[in-house]
């Protein structure tokens, strides 16, 4: 199991490298999907299927939206579909992919070999982080909730449209 | 299976700032009304006061596992909230003069208090991040609160992305120590390096990358570059919140954490942050002499006064811990007035940052040059002055903790210091001509030059009688 662990480890490790050094956004999100699944196969060895299933659904999830958002922003023109294929070369694609099948083999043994107690020996099962989060830390949820609210109401006011959209060559007088 | 058992009283200074913030933001969806959401802010931050004062003053209780409400935390709790109101009644005038939308500031007001509330009283590792991120959080938005300024941007996407970082490093640095420890508890971690002959590879790492998230928050040398940008760019009030409130909870989360865990027996430790303290006031006093924009002088200021306050932190024991007490009451008292005058002086294109815009300030408005003499003077520790009385009980600890180097690096700063606070004095007496028309029209509202006699009267007091204070401290602390 420690191997499993380690090779899990070094793909998140590369993945997060690789995600710093792209120079194009699509190709970093790319990796950073890839990463955000490493997390959770390391979650998942460890003994946290929950915090794996979470990581998998929120961070990666997120990641898969944010490019559905992208791709709907194109447009879908002809030089949009062009961009897009310019974007997703094989070469582009390879590296995560193949990093992907690492994980995929490593999960598929880990399933297959039957050991989930992890290499810690101990499950930590929804109803243990259920019975923590609002037994104990209650508080620490409420404050989480204020935390997004802050956030929220931040965010709201950061990013509303300024009513005057001009671009600023256009408000010099002409000469 | 087992359910917690808090009770709704221990946790109230904290609800009730809940419930004040989404009072707020349900008078927003219902009408926008800036004079009800600033009545609202302030009343219930002035309910939190006459609760803390009426009620928790002598009450002491742990709601675990995150808080532990003490003399120490009410105290400071106590004197966050007071802040936290000046600031508010400061702003109300800053912002009502200003085009924008005003309301969702007090939104963000009153959550920033409270991140900086269970700053104070959190004694685990959850309960520190969560408040720090809900200060840090609310503070991005407040820094760029005004979009029509182009510095505002600027100063608000820096403090994003460093203090982003320096989450990072703090998330780090506690990782790394609840790897070795396998608890997030301060006192776990202080039992658990008792039972250590010498300190492990993992800790000693996990506490270096937490000393750079701690330092970032307090602006000290060497992660202090961002002090004069966002000092700079923020609106007056916020700067004046920044260097008040946010420092102030993170010196006191300081205090606790090392007092848990006995910080003052590691000589590497010890030796590490006396290094930040003496490049931090050096620092300090030495690049604001070179400036000639108020908010960036009183930046650099800021830095310094957290070096002078790292002695005490060093002295440690009872003495260190109220000498931190009365200097932070201090320190807030003479920099939220310092902002208020800033706050009060801006009209509604730029704030009234330029040394030259306070010229002949005592000629055209005496009531305020005089506040901000008063404040000057504290700052840099004149007698009769607040500040005179916080430095001396800064160096009576150190002193009683052996800490030369550092009081004569304390004394030699405070001379530095002096130039370029008797500068701005300087200038505000100095009667130039030609210097009405440049300067800045701003509207006076009474309500903040009531704040601010309250303030420069307050300090005064306590640098003329400081016995009441100090007795009022050490009640609490016990």
């Amino acid at each position: 199991m420690q191997v499993t662990f380690y090779i899990a480890a070094g793909v998140a490790i590369l993945s997060t490298i690789m995600v710093i050094t792209r120079f194009n956004i699509i190709h970093a999100l790319l990796y950073l999907v890839v990463s955000f699944m490493a997390l959770a196969v390391v979650f998942y060895i460890m003994g946290a299927p929950f915090a794996a299933a979470l990581e998998v659904i929120v961070y990666a999830g997120a990641i898969v939206v944010l490019i559905i958002f992208v791709i709907m922003m194109l447009n879908l023109k002809s030089e949009a579909v062009a961009q897009e294929k310019k974007w997703l070369t094989p070469e582009v694609y390879v590296g995560p992919a193949i990093l992907c099948i690492i994980l995929l083999a490593e999960l598929i043994y880990t399933i297959g070999v039957g050991n989930t107690v992890g290499i810690t020996g101990q499950i930590v099962d929804v109803k243990e982080v259920g019975q923590s989060l609002y037994g104990e830390y209650i508080l620490g949820v409420e404050l989480s909730g204020m935390l997004l609210m802050s956030g929220i109401v931040g965010a709201y006011h950061l990013g509303r449209q300024k009513k005057k959209v001009v671009h600023r060559f256009l408000e010099k007088p002409e000469e | 299976m087992e359910f917690s058992n808090i009770n709704i009283i221990d946790v109230l200074p904290g609800m009730f700032l809940v419930t004040a913030s989404l009072l707020a933001v349900l008078s927003i969806a219902i009408k926008r009304n800036h004079k009800l959401i600033f009545g609202l802010t302030s009343g219930s931050l002035l309910a939190v006061f006459v609760y803390l004062l009426v009620y928790a003053s002598d009450h002491q209780f742990t709601v675990e596992p995150l808080f532990v409400i003490d003399g120490f935390g009410t105290f400071v709790t106590g004197l966050i909230v007071m802040s936290s109101l000046a600031v508010s009644l400061l702003s109300y005038a800053y912002f009502e003069q200003r085009e924008e939308r005003k309301e969702e500031y007090y939104i963000l007001l009153l959550l920033a208090t409270l991140g900086s509330d269970m700053l104070v009283i959190s004694k685990h590792f959850v309960s520190l991040f969560l408040g720090l991120e809900i200060l840090s959080i609310s503070l991005y938005a407040m820094v760029a609160y005004l979009r029509k300024r182009p510095r505002s941007d600027e100063a608000g996407i820096k403090y994003l992305i460093l203090a982003a970082l320096s989450s990072a490093f703090l998330l780090f640095g506690m990782a790394l120590i609840y790897a070795t420890v396998g608890s997030m508890e301060f006192k776990d971690i202080g039992n658990y390096l008792g039972s250590v002959s010498n300190l492990p590879i993992t800790m000693f790492a996990g506490f270096g990358l937490m000393t750079v998230g701690i330092g970032f928050k307090l602006g000290l040398v060497p992660f202090h570059m961002w002090t004069p940008d966002v000092y700079e760019g923020a609106p007056a009030p916020v700067t004046a919140f920044i260097a008040s409130v946010s420092k102030g909870g993170m010196v006191v989360l300081l205090v606790r954490f090392f007092g848990e865990i006995n910080g003052q027996n590691y000589p590497v430790i010890v030796l590490s942050f006396s290094i930040i303290a003496i490049a931090s006031m050096f620092t300090g006093n030495f690049l604001a002499l070179r400036q000639s924009n108020v908010k960036r002088i009183l930046a650099y200021s800021s830095i310094a006064h957290l070096g002078y306050l790292m002695v005490a932190f060093l002295a440690g024991g009872s003495l260190g811990t109220e000498a931190v007490c009365f200097y932070l009451v201090i320190y807030f008292l003479t920099n939220i007035g310092a902002f208020g005058v800033i706050a009060i002086l801006s009209d509604h294109e730029r704030d009234a940052e330029n040394l030259d815009d306070y010229r002949g300030l005592f000629w055209r408005h005496p009531k305020i040059a005089t506040v901000f003499t008063a404040m000057l003077l504290s700052l840099a520790g004149i007698p009769l002055t607040g500040g005179f009385i916080g430095k001396y009980y800064l160096i009576t600890s150190g002193i009683g903790a052996d800490l030369l180097l550092l009081i004569g690096t304390l004394v030699v700063n405070s001379v530095i210091g002096l130039y370029y606070y008797i500068k701005i004095i300087a200038v505000m007496f100095d009667k130039a001509e030609g210097s009405e028309t440049i300067a800045l029209r701003p509207r006076l509202y009474i309500i903040n030059l009531v704040t601010l006699f309250v303030l420069t009267a307050l300090m005064i007091w306590y640098g003329i009688y400081p016995q009441g204070l100090i007795d009022r401290i050490r009640d609490f602390l016990q």
